[in-house]
């Protein structure tokens, strides 16, 4: 159980606090997790009571929360301890500091205290200046959670890091990745370093290649302002899909703790092979969707979504073709590829294996046999299945590749923790393993910003593609050029 | 607006995709909860995607039943597309249906069905309703009820996805037309793993075996090379009106194709739906073939009746007799020379209901080469 805090929540009346913060507390709650003393101070521009603002989150949790109905004892006693401030100026934040040392006192929260920027970016480093300016850091512990996205290239992220630590120690900064949160992604972690029969076979000598999907069949929805400076590529390859390949990719840690870990995934983010204005045409792939069909309704093009420039470069696809360079994996390419309007929302990652070395079987009999393969699934149907050749029970032979599937969800009968609601857990024990750091992040960027520039400057051209489609023809020439193929996720 | 769906058949309407994969984990979990109870385990092991598109209830009805049944051998995730095209002009809808129904034979496999009716005008979009419904890495197979249609983008973008394409020719309208077309598509797809199949092809499958089986007699294998004629009797109802030969067809195609025959000259009806026409051997000398529809009862129509290859050898006339005898159930096999018979056995004929013959299908993933040469024969004819 972590001890007594305050979270201090900047965007108290945010769609992230509304979607994800708030439900998540809520569960925590319902599953006695949060500390005996614990406190919510929201913060934003615009004033309102605590009265509203705890009416709000009430309706908020009884939306989106993943247990239903509401437990209106739980939540009653969770919030008495909701307070609101308005933060608009100086004064603002001064009453801030007042209320978070009244709340020390009235709650019992020892002075402990978790800041977590739940606001558009642009307001981090005002914020960060202003705890460090208005003294609200308490007498106990204090830690920063700063959401996703962590600055727009290598400049921005370390400057704003700057910022961060001029009021905040590295360790006491937790840079939120959600899909770290998820299981799936701990359980790769776990699959590989817990299991003695699959690290063995991890490396070059086995694997034949790895692909990583990332596919929502959503489109913009409400958040073109932010994606149209964002992109897919600095949206969810710059941080969910390189983590997950460092989680794949990197040495079996000496210990499981925040600094063992990261360690190993900063490796991999530096072994990776840097994608040189010569190769960018061949290595990446972006693309942006057209008009066409999900689950059977017609959907509109990106060009055509509400906030969305008619002539916007902006990709909603990527792919990508990385090389790891280091002894495990020298040779062994990563295909990577994320997509907005694609036919189906999954996350998963294969391992694809090299084939047996010598055939016995006869062409006939062996033809619906493929290549092992070990595929993580990450959302939805968290689970993990392997593929492997098997007869198939008539006279004669016959192989055909059959699966064993391994679902959390039927195997423990329980629903997966939500992602937030794992991580929020995490920074208030203090355990930032699950969090990025300072120098992962950097890497991230090293590797992602030459692409980006190229792609400013029209190489490779914006390839289009239909919604509902698994990407622009170009994703699967990419792929082919190897003689190799995209998966069916 | 009724639904015109029966619920008690394919469960209850769900609203969206992710509502359907909650509601199938439900059951799920649900199932192995029940078994755990009853001390023993459900196992989903799925081994392939079916995906059947029926544009007739009765059509889909029936692929429902059948495709339960084989989950047993083949336990399956079933995905029934149901082109509802007779309300052309109403508002273009998708509506999904799902369960999990339990076969009577067994407890422990686990099997889901999937209905995905499709109303209206939506020939585009059937493929976004299916793909999303896909179980990952599996095989797809497409099970195609009536006859394909020669252009449409829902055949077009549901073939894409298959890795193994299943027709029945007793099915088609105008198997004239539509043969051809399903050779095509052989050839077009190549450079993937896409295999072809049809029904009709697995229904000769014993018949073949018969045939084959006389010329394992060393004595009577040059017969082959020197076949003169060759007849095939296919069932009709009573009144002669349901003229289906294209069981027959694939019969003579395969010989054709096996033994190297030309087309000489295109096909000739005959009396009654029959038809008449001539190829030539590997060595230019003719033969003649005949096909004849033929009430019997317990024939199916369009199901082989008959067969009788007649060959000059050595200066005597040879002929090698298969006829539904003495039931439709067995099969007479008789080989005769100059009116004299010189053997005879009687076997039984295995049942071909449809699930027998999809079982048969769903066990192979690759191309089955002898059909498609026997279809490219066929065609050759036409």
């Amino acid at each position: 159980m972590p001890k007594p805090a305050t979270l201090v929540l900047f965007g108290g009346s945010g769609d992230l606090t509304r979607r994800k913060l708030l439900p998540a507390l809520y569960n925590l709650a319902l599953q006695r997790l949060l500390p005996a003393s614990f406190a919510v101070v929201g913060a934003a521009r615009s004033a309102q009571s605590d009265d509203a603002f705890r009416r709000e989150l009430h309706d908020a949790v009884a939306e989106f929360s993943r247990t239903k109905p509401i437990n209106e004892e739980v939540w009653g006693a969770f919030a008495r301890n909701v307070r609101f401030v308005a933060t608009p100026d100086d004064a603002g934040y001064d009453a801030l500091r007042a209320a978070l040392d009244r709340v020390d006192v009235e709650a019992g929260t020892n002075g402990n205290r978790l800041f977590y920027l739940a606001t558009p970016p642009q307001a981090y480093a005002p914020i960060v200046r202003a705890i460090g300016k208005h003294e609200l850091r308490g007498p106990g512990w204090s830690r920063v959670v700063v959401e996703k996205p962590f600055g727009r290239d290598l400049a921005t992220a370390m400057e704003l890091t700057g910022v961060v630590h001029e009021v905040f120690r590295e360790d006491e900064v937790f840079r939120i990745d959600h899909y770290l949160g998820k299981e799936t992604v701990q359980n790769i972690l776990v699959l590989r370093f817990a299991n003695g029969i699959f690290e063995p076979i991890w490396n070059r000598q086995y694997v034949d290649h790895v692909q990583i999907t990332v596919a929502e069949s959503l489109g913009v929805e409400e958040r073109a302002d932010y994606y149209e400076h964002a992109g897919a590529m600095r949206d969810i390859v710059q941080n969910h899909l390189l983590q997950l390949m460092a989680l794949v990719g990197m040495e079996p840690p000496a210990a499981f703790d925040d600094r063992a870990v990261r360690d190993e995934k900063v490796k991999v983010l530096r072994a990776l092979r840097p994608i040189s204005d010569r190769e960018v045409g061949a290595r990446t792939v972006r693309g942006q969707y057209g008009r066409g069909y999900i689950e059977g309704r017609a959907v509109p093009a990106y060009r055509e979504e509400k906030g969305v420039a008619a002539d916007s470069q902006t990709e909603s696809f990527v792919a990508l073709r990385c090389f790891i360079d280091n002894w495990r994996w020298e040779g062994v390419p990563f295909y990577i590829r994320t997509g907005k309007r694609l036919p189906k929302r999954a996350t998963e990652i294969a391992i694809r294996f090299r084939i047996a070395p010598h055939r016995i079987f006869t062409k006939d009999a062996s033809e619906g046999l493929e290549a092992n393969e070990l595929v993580l699934r990450i959302q939805p149907d968290e689970g993990i299945s392997l593929t492997f050749g098997a007869k198939v029970p008539v006279q004669g032979l016959r192989i055909r590749t059959v699966n064993m599937d391994f679902v959390y969800g039927a195997s423990f009968m329980v629903d997966a923790p939500d992602a937030y609601e794992t991580l929020i857990l995490d920074a208030l024990r203090g355990d930032a393993t699950l969090f990025t750091r300072r120098d992962e992040v950097e890497q991230q960027w090293q590797f992602v910003d030459p692409i980006l520039g190229a792609w400013s400057r029209g190489v490779p051209a914006l390839a289009t593609y239909n919604a509902g489609s698994w990407g622009p023809t170009e994703a699967d020439t990419l792929i082919e050029r190897d003689d190799r193929a995209w998966r069916r996720p | 607006m009724t639904t015109g769906i029966d619920e008690a058949v394919w469960g209850a309407p769900v609203p969206s995709i992710a509502a359907l994969e909650r509601e199938l984990a439900r059951l799920r979990r649900a199932a192995g909860a029940h078994a755990k109870e009853q001390s023993h385990s459900v196992a989903r092991a799925t081994v392939l995607n079916l995906v059947v598109y029926a544009d007739r209830d009765t059509h889909a009805l029936r692929a429902a039943r059948a495709t339960m049944r084989l989950s047993n051998r083949h336990p399956s995730r079933a995905i029934i597309v149901y082109g509802d095209r007779e309300r052309e002009g109403a508002d273009v809808a998708v509506q999904l249906h799902c369960h999990a129904p339990r076969p009577e034979e067994s407890s422990q496999v686990y099997y889901e069905q999937i209905l995905a009716r499709v109303r209206g005008d939506a020939d585009d979009r059937v493929a976004s309703v299916v793909i999303p419904l896909l179980v990952p890495d599996l095989p797809v197979f497409l099970w195609w009820t009536g006859t394909p249609p020669e252009e449409a983008r829902r055949f077009d973008d549901l073939l894409a996805i298959a890795d193994r394409f299943i027709v029945d020719s007793s099915d088609f309208a105008r198997p004239d037309r539509t043969l051809p077309v399903i050779a095509a598509l052989a050839a077009t797809q190549r450079g993937r793993r896409f295999g072809v199949t049809d029904l009709n092809w697995t229904r000769l499958t014993p018949w073949r075996e018969l045939v084959a089986g006389f010329f394992d007699v060393e004595a009577w294998r040059p017969c082959l090379d020197e076949i003169v004629g060759v007849r095939v009797g296919f069932g009709v109802d009573m009144d002669g009106r349901d003229i289906h030969p294209s069981q027959a067809l694939l019969l003579v195609g395969w010989l054709a194709s096996r033994l190297r025959w030309r087309s000489k000259g295109s096909l000739a009806p005959s009396e009654a739906g029959g038809l008449l026409f001539e190829m030539a051997r590997r060595d230019g000398a003719r033969v003649d073939i005949r096909i004849r529809p033929r009430f019997e009862r317990g024939i199916e129509p369009g199901d082989t009746s008959g067969i009788r290859l007649q060959a000059r050898h050595a200066g005597s006339l040879f002929e090698f007799v298969l006829k539904r005898a003495p039931d439709p159930h067995h099969v007479t096999a008789a080989v005769v020379v100059d009116g004299a018979t010189r053997s005879i056995r009687v076997v039984p004929l295995p049942s071909a209901g449809i699930e027998d013959l999809l079982r048969e299908e769903l066990a192979i993933v690759g191309n089955d080469h002898v059909f498609e040469e026997a279809l490219h024969a066929l065609v050759t004819l036409a």
